[in-house]
């Protein structure tokens, strides 16, 4: 039956090619929009690199104080980090790293714009980077406030050229000499809990990083035992918040949080709204939006399609077939269509993925398409055919089968 | 005639429903991306108000740990001269953080004659501020030494706050703030606009204020305007002067026209991303369009024979089958423009409402072309039609 309304459908399409031509071009296009959106989102939020233990891992990004007529936010102190958070129990091993700022070092005459990043030993744990060549600085190493760095790819082909080995080198950033000790992989400015050209040990850090203030310039990241431990160590968290004692008089309350990566990522500051919702609301909207035109074309498109068939539908209901059979049929038509509008629209996607990654309009953030992806777009399509599909087939449906015959 | 054509519109509203819906869709959008582009494109008619080229940002942050104002201008001033000494520095400036071509802003308000002034720009500057940056002035002055901070403290605004503030009358000498405002302001100059945000975003309203001494706790900006030749040699040459001067700060130096660059695009790829969205859109609705159009013109060629024998013309047939569509078009551009009059009615986003305006004209010409391009093939095709063949078909 469905290798018969398979022959049907194949036959239907290349009997009107202008209109075929129109519905293929509305989905396969609107499916490469949704693609590349959905790629690009998937790296952003769900690349792997440097954190490979994202699922056992919590983020602290931001502290806000507030009180009736002060509210300041930002950043957190290494002490907090280290002082509270480094209290709790359910973690294995705290991250803390300042965020990265921008500076410059001049080499050959040439300037270099460069991020760098203060990190403690723990950090190289939690986030497994790729080292290219040397090791992380160690625990020891930063108690003995040395002048060790790990650099990223990009610097090192920066300030170095094509030297294969740069480990022991020198490196002068901020006028300070630093020992090269390790290079790693570079990451996408997206990623920017971890992105930075330049990590150094928390000790050499110009400002002091014993003050014992809350806000700062540190981010801390929690690691727990297992995936399960980790709604456990959240709660800990949260309920260690309301102990600290404030900074100041000004202030009655703090709002930190222990977030997942994502939530982390769109979290506003604000404490009324939540940046989950915003971020989804925004996405929802655009994907709303950018659907619904093409597939109204598609339903009027359809519905042309088959008022033109109105003497074959009449003379199968004459025969006895059911609506619903007709039904059936149409929609089965009209996947077929959509999945093969998708075959068009994977294959612009990748095309378009490719040329994205060859001129890489953001360093380092190489898209691909990913089972996520392809599953993303195999559900848009067939939510797509059904839109489209299942109004026409309705209306088709209800055709008397006196003026369907008579039409012709 | 077109209240007939209305009238057959009119009767087939159910099966032309769709059709309207799509194009009523299609003109929301085409509304919000002309709203978008001619939003766009008056901020970047106007003015910068300001020259960029060859102005260098030295970004820093404040180490010293002296509560002492005297001791601490006297640093800054020491360095302000070193810099001022090398021979390609033209002049420096010490700012607060909100620098042009920068995403900081720092703003506030004022309540002048019992009327709210929110999101205003506050600026902190020092007397060089406006040669650094090659600002113009409008009427009045710019800051001098003279200007101590008194009880009315001295401000220079910019010329939207003037407008909106005195219309066309000259704003020099007058005090702003209302009386319950402990800090007034006296207004010794207007300068014209300075597009911080870059070239496509309006820079609203701006209010200048004289930094004094203890400012310098908090500043974290110097401009520097050099000369063209001053090249990398120069710039590391700077880099380890301030350094090494301010030996726990972390120094970066940026160039102001690369500032530029970068904030425009931050500006200018949402839009280029929405526009390609849009074009793509409208290609399809195009054809989308044209498709039924032409069906229903095939369908309807009894009709359109029986027209041609009693005596229409060729003509005439296919401009009452345009005509036809355009009236269709109408109907939705009547539901569209209601939905759109909407938005500089409950203001529901901060834009004048001549942007609205303009957009809703653009919107809807755009639209009537749209549906006249397509309808105009299908028009010709039916004016080709013969009677005798038509009705012998049926």
């Amino acid at each position: 039956m469905l290798k018969n309304y398979f022959k049907i459908a194949v036959a239907v399409l290349r009997r009107k090619k202008f209109f075929t031509f129109i519905s293929l071009f509305g989905i396969s296009i609107t499916l490469t929009i949704l693609m590349v959106l959905t790629a690009f989102i998937d790296k952003v939020i769900n690349d792997n690199y440097p954190d490979r233990k994202r699922d056992r891992s919590l983020y602290i990004n931001s502290i806000e104080e507030t009180g009736e007529h002060a509210r300041n936010g930002g950043a957190l102190s290494f002490y907090f980090l280290n002082h509270y958070a480094g209290s709790l129990k359910t973690p294995v091993k705290i991250a803390i790293h300042s965020g990265s700022n921008a500076t410059n070092t001049y080499i050959n005459n040439k300037k270099i714009d460069l991020r760098y990043k203060y990190t403690n030993a723990a950090f190289w744990e939690v986030a497994e980077y790729d080292f290219t060549e040397g090791k992380p600085f160690t625990q020891r190493q930063i108690e003995n406030s040395e002048h060790v760095a790990v650099i990223s790819e990009d610097l090192k082909k920066e300030y170095f050229g094509d030297m294969p080995s740069v480990v022991g080198k020198y490196i002068e950033v901020d006028n300070v000499q630093y020992r090269v000790c390790g290079v790693v992989k570079s990451v996408p400015i997206t990623n920017y809990v971890f992105y930075g050209d330049i990590y150094l040990p928390y000790t050499v850090s110009k400002t002091d990083y014993n003050g014992k203030e809350y806000r700062g310039d540190y981010l801390g990241i929690l690691l727990a035992a297992s995936k399960s431990d980790v709604p456990k160590m959240r709660k800990e968290f949260e309920q260690m918040v309301p102990r600290i004692p404030m900074s100041s008089k000004d202030y009655d309350k703090i709002h930190t949080y222990a977030d997942t990566y994502f939530t982390a990522f769109v979290r506003t500051g604000n404490e009324e709204a939540s940046g989950v919702t915003i971020a989804m609301t925004a996405i929802g909207v655009f994907t709303f939006l950018v659907m619904l035109l093409p597939t109204l074309n598609l339903v009027n498109i359809n519905i042309t399609r088959i008022m033109e068939r109105s003497s074959e539908i009449g003379v199968r209901k004459a025969f006895g077939a059911a609506s619903g059979t007709l039904v059936y049929q149409f929609l089965v038509e009209n996947l077929i269509l959509t999945l093969l509008g998708g075959l068009i629209g994977t294959i612009l996607s990748f095309v378009i993925i490719q040329v994205f990654n060859s001129i890489q309009p953001i360093p380092n953030l190489i898209l691909s398409l990913n089972f996520t992806v392809l599953g993303m777009a195999l559900l848009i399509c067939l939510i797509f055919g059904l839109l489209s599909g299942v109004y026409p087939a309705w209306r088709m449906s209800r055709l008397n089968v006196v003026t369907a015959l008579k039409a012709s | 005639m077109f209240a007939h054509l209305f009238k057959l519109i009119w009767n087939k509203k159910k099966q032309n429903f769709l059709l309207m819906l799509e194009i009523f869709i299609s003109f929301l959008v085409i509304f919000a991306v002309f709203t978008m582009i001619v939003y766009y494109y008056r901020n970047y008619k106007k003015p910068l108000g300001f020259d960029y080229e060859n102005v260098w940002v030295i970004k820093y942050n404040n180490t010293l740990q002296t509560s002492n104002n005297d001791s601490l201008s006297l640093f800054y001033e020491t360095l302000k001269q070193t810099i001022k000494a090398m021979p390609q520095v033209k002049d420096i400036t010490f700012t607060s953080y909100n620098i042009p071509m920068s995403q900081a802003s720092s703003q506030s308000g004022f309540t002048h004659n019992n009327e709210q002034f929110m999101g205003v720009n506050w600026y902190f500057v020092d007397d060089n501020y406006k040669n650094v940056l090659d600002m113009k002035m409008l009427e009045g002055r710019w800051f001098n030494k003279q200007d101590v901070v008194t009880k009315n403290h001295p401000v220079v605004i910019n010329e939207s706050l003037k407008e909106r503030l005195f219309g066309n009358n000259p704003a020099t000498g007058k005090i702003i703030g209302d009386a319950r405002q402990q800090d007034k302001m006296h207004v010794i100059g207007v300068v014209e606009d300075i597009k911080q945000f870059g070239d496509y975003v309006n820079p609203g309203i701006a209010v200048f204020h004289k930094a004094d001494t203890s400012a310098f706790h908090w500043f974290g900006r110097m401009l520097v305007k050099v000369s063209p030749d001053a090249d990398a040699t120069f710039e590391s040459h700077l880099y380890k002067t301030i350094a090494n001067y301010m030996r726990n700060a972390n120094i970066e130096i940026e160039h102001m026209d690369n500032n530029r660059k970068g904030i425009n695009t931050f500006y200018l790829v949402p839009v280029i991303i929405l526009l390609v969205v849009a074009i793509f859109l409208t290609i399809n609705v195009t054809l989308g369009l044209f498709g039924v159009l032409w069906y229903n013109i095939n369908k309807r060629k009894a009709e359109i024979g029986l027209r041609r024998a009693v005596g229409a013309s060729g003509n005439s047939v296919s401009w009452q089958l345009v005509a036809e569509a355009l009236v269709l078009a109408t109907f939705s551009l009547f539901a569209g423009s209601f939905l759109a009059v909407q938005f500089p009615l409950l203001r529901i986003f901060d834009l004048p409402a001549t942007i609205y305006i303009t957009a809703l004209i653009l919107a809807i010409l755009f639209i009537y072309l749209l549906v006249l391009l397509c309808s105009l093939y299908p028009g010709k095709q039916a004016a080709a039609v013969y009677p005798a063949v038509a009705l012998h078909e049926d």
